[in-house]
């Protein structure tokens, strides 16, 4: 039993926070973007990316053979909790999704092509599984994939895809074999983002980023673009998602949060009375801080879990996502709460407390509770696969 | 960062585990329910023979010596057996005072004789009508030439009633102190209290007791202090202890979940009612690790000024909301004396309320968040 980081972790989380304290660029590392700064569309942003290649941080979990370091994952997690805790961007879904796909079941040609570019961060992804009529029900993909002659022609649409309005590639799911069962008859492939055939659709949203709906005609995809066996999507999707849920969600923003709160409640009065000392002030305060240290405790357990080797931690993922991202929403209520009426002034202006700070993040974690899989369908995931309770829908 | 537990701890779970199957069935549990007593001899027995009451305890006084960590460990099983006994009162709490501040002469007389078992010791803390801190010791200790004079009632002193010594929470001249007292000592009343839990609880009535001032533990007026750092193990363990029992209760629930069939599919196939398990199954796996990481820290020697209130407030919410949920699932039996249901429920609630509760915690974690 061990809850400090071994002397190595330690020196490890000790450089890259000295170097992200020596790299502060207030463009790129904004804590009002809420643990979404690497879904700003900026050069600052993409330079940023770069440098973080430069010093070897892209791909340290990934075999030797393919540029990586054979580490292990804790690393990248140590790595992911201290940029986003500096609000900087993270290091993103072209390492992992994308890069640990591609080295376990892409073509050679395919893994030549695109992992020495991710891992010099010069190639951004967007990731289209979602459809209109495929949400929580991710395998309900009706994008269309017909095989024609050296290749695959695509006809449908998309939804959600949060980076295809600036991304460089687009990671596509599209049914390739109707015949088959709803798992069975998905494949993936990797589509230029330019491709002509694609018309993309901004979708604004409550919080800072736009989304979109990606629109798809006649757009052909060579052979060797269709990663791994045809038929296999969207075990390869669930593959990635159980290796790749728990980054999607980092604690540093959330627990970032709950410090700034605090840190103003200590200070601020109301009728010339400090707030701190008003009894219903102090309640909210205990249990955010408390709910904090569990989510912090279940974050601790699935990296352990991780760090063990077996089976990919997908219980204790669902679980810290389940958890964290439901406090995440209510230390938002609550600060707004606390701060009453001045809450609801707009972020951005000067008025606002904490320049808007919670008012801004009310709305940006209203989609963390739904997106990368809801907390109902974590707490089926729960209930099946760590309780044995039967299949539930 | 590492969850797994050493080889050793590993055995002292195992063995807990193994004695309590035995010796602490679901029968004795029911047994002790109301008992005066409260612990059957054969039960005791054991915990004094596999050392688990001197687990907290150095060697030089007969103990384990071993650390709040191993004895969390312990706790959890506690907690899923119910197990009738009156350790934490005397092996935690008594132990722990006697520790902290107690003379070289009381150690040497009491700690060896609560490791074995042969003495239990009870802590007098509550008092009708006052609250948890410090302003609700209210027991008068009236000074008379090399003895102390106390007068006045407390509430909930568990196992009293086979306690060789009680350890009371007095007010002096020189503010709180920690007195040990014969119970059989003229003027003292016990008086059986019917309890949530059904531990053994005592009221007790004291008038003109007379108590040598060199029972008293610790310097004048210095009670408060000693009890509020061994408090600050207790529940650790406590918190410990609801981990467990939520988990013994999910785990029964889940089994009956299973095998309980309505509208032709086991209930557990009913989602509004797997997700009530899911969400109770993720508070304890979260609590469990919170309660670890307040033990390891405990036992690193670093302060559990916050991390202390924090898992006894999560893990006994956690508790009392599992019982409340899984209660839904197991629908109206969840409600008679046969099923074991409703023996989780109220010792989940009175968990919450005993050994500070709920609000008293919260204020505990904003002074230390807010004011320091």
């Amino acid at each position: 039993m061990d809850f400090d980081f071994s002397p190595e972790e330690q020196k490890f989380a000790d450089e890259v926070e000295q170097w992200l304290v020596d790299n502060h660029d207030p463009v790129v590392m904004d804590p009002h973007r809420e643990n979404f700064t690497q879904l700003a569309d900026t050069p600052e942003r993409r330079a940023f990316m770069q440098k973080l290649a430069a010093k070897g941080w892209l791909g340290m979990s990934w075999p030797k053979e393919y540029g990586g370091k054979e580490i292990e994952g804790v690393y990248e997690y140590i790595l992911n909790e201290a940029l986003s805790k500096h609000a900087a961007p993270q290091i993103g879904k072209g390492v992992g999704i994308i890069g640990k796909t591609l080295i376990r079941h892409g073509n050679e040609k395919l893994k030549a092509e695109f992992l020495p570019k991710i891992l010099n961060a010069e190639v951004e992804f967007a990731v289209g599984y979602s459809e209109p009529q495929a949400g929580s029900d991710a395998a309900n993909m009706q994008l269309k994939a017909e095989k024609v002659d050296g290749g695959w022609n695509l006809n449908g649409q998309k939804m959600w895809t949060t980076s295809a309005h600036f991304a460089d590639w687009y990671w596509v799911g599209a049914r390739t074999d109707p015949d088959k069962s709803k798992h069975d008859g998905l494949s993936l492939f990797l589509i230029p983002m330019d491709h002509p055939g694609l018309e993309v659709q901004s979708l604004p949203t409550i919080g800072k980023d736009t989304t979109n709906q990606v629109f798809f005609e006649d757009v052909f995809v060579p052979d060797d673009y269709l990663v791994g066996k045809r038929g296999k999507g969207f075990q390869m999707i669930s593959e990635a998602l159980d290796l790749e849920r728990f980054t999607m969600f980092t604690l540093s923003p959330i627990a970032d949060r709950t410090r700034v709160l605090v840190e103003w409640v200590r200070d601020a009065k109301r009728d010339d009375e400090p707030l701190k000392d008003d009894a219903n002030v102090r309640r909210l305060v205990a249990q955010i801080v408390t709910d904090t240290a569990v989510a912090k405790a279940l974050s601790t357990r699935f990296v352990c879990a991780a760090k063990s080797g077996g089976k990919p931690p997908t219980v204790q993922s669902s679980q810290y996502k389940l958890f964290t991202t439901t406090l995440s929403q209510r230390v938002c209520k609550d600060a707004l709460d606390i701060t009453g009426a001045a809450g609801t002034i707009m972020e951005g202006q000067d008025e606002a407390p904490l320049l808007g700070r919670f008012e801004g993040a009310y709305r940006a974690t209203m989609n963390e509770t739904v997106g990368g899989g809801s907390s109902e369908i974590q707490k089926n995931i729960i209930a099946r696969r760590h309780l044995g309770l039967p299949k539930n829908f | 960062m590492d969850l797994d537990l050493s080889e050793e701890q590993q055995m002292i779970v195992d063995m807990t585990q193994s004695m309590l199957q035995e010796h602490s069935t679901i029968e004795v549990v029911r047994e002790m329910e109301d008992d005066p007593k409260g612990y059957p001899d054969a039960l005791w027995k054991q915990f004094g023979e596999l050392g688990l009451n001197g687990i907290l305890i150095p060697e030089s006084y007969g103990g384990g010596g071993m650390t709040l960590f191993e004895a969390a460990l312990v706790y959890e099983e506690l907690g899923r057996a119910m197990a009738p006994v009156p350790h934490f009162t005397s092996c935690v709490m008594s132990a722990g005072v006697l520790l902290e501040a107690g003379s070289d002469a009381q150690k040497t007389e009491w700690l060896p004789q609560i490791a074995s078992g042969d003495a239990i010791l009870t802590p007098a803390w509550l008092e009708p009508d006052r609250g948890y801190g410090p302003a609700g010791v209210a027991l008068q200790a009236r000074t008379d030439g090399d003895h102390l004079v106390l007068s006045g009632t407390k509430r909930h002193v568990g196992y009293a009633s086979s306690a060789d010594r009680l350890i009371v929470l007095a007010r002096s001249e020189a503010g709180i102190d920690l007195l040990l007292v014969d119970p059989s000592a003229p003027g003292i009343k016990l008086t059986h209290v019917l309890a949530q839990g059904r531990d053994p609880q005592y009221r007790i009535d004291f008038s003109d007791v007379r108590v040598r001032a060199s029972d008293r533990i610790g310097a004048p007026g210095s009670g408060w202090d000693t009890w509020n750092t061994v408090m600050h193990d207790g529940i650790i363990l406590i918190a410990a202890q609801s981990i467990g029992g939520a988990d013994r209760c999910l785990e029964e629930t889940v089994e009956y979940a299973n095998e309980r069939v309505q509208f032709d599919k086991p209930l557990g196939a009913f989602q509004s009612l797997a997700h009530y398990m899911a969400d109770a199954s993720t508070r304890i796996d979260g609590g469990r690790v919170l309660v670890h990481e307040a033990a390891w820290n405990r036992a690193q020697g670093r302060s559990v000024e916050r991390f202390a209130p924090m898992a006894k407030l999560f893990c006994c919410e956690t508790y009392r909301e599992t019982t409340r949920a899984c209660a839904q699932i197991w629908g109206g039996v969840a409600f008679t004396i046969e099923y074991d249901q409703q023996m989780y429920f109220r010792r989940a609630k009175e968990y919450q309320l005993s050994w500070w509760d709920t609000p008293y915690l919260e204020e505990l974690i904003a002074a230390d968040v807010l004011d320091t």
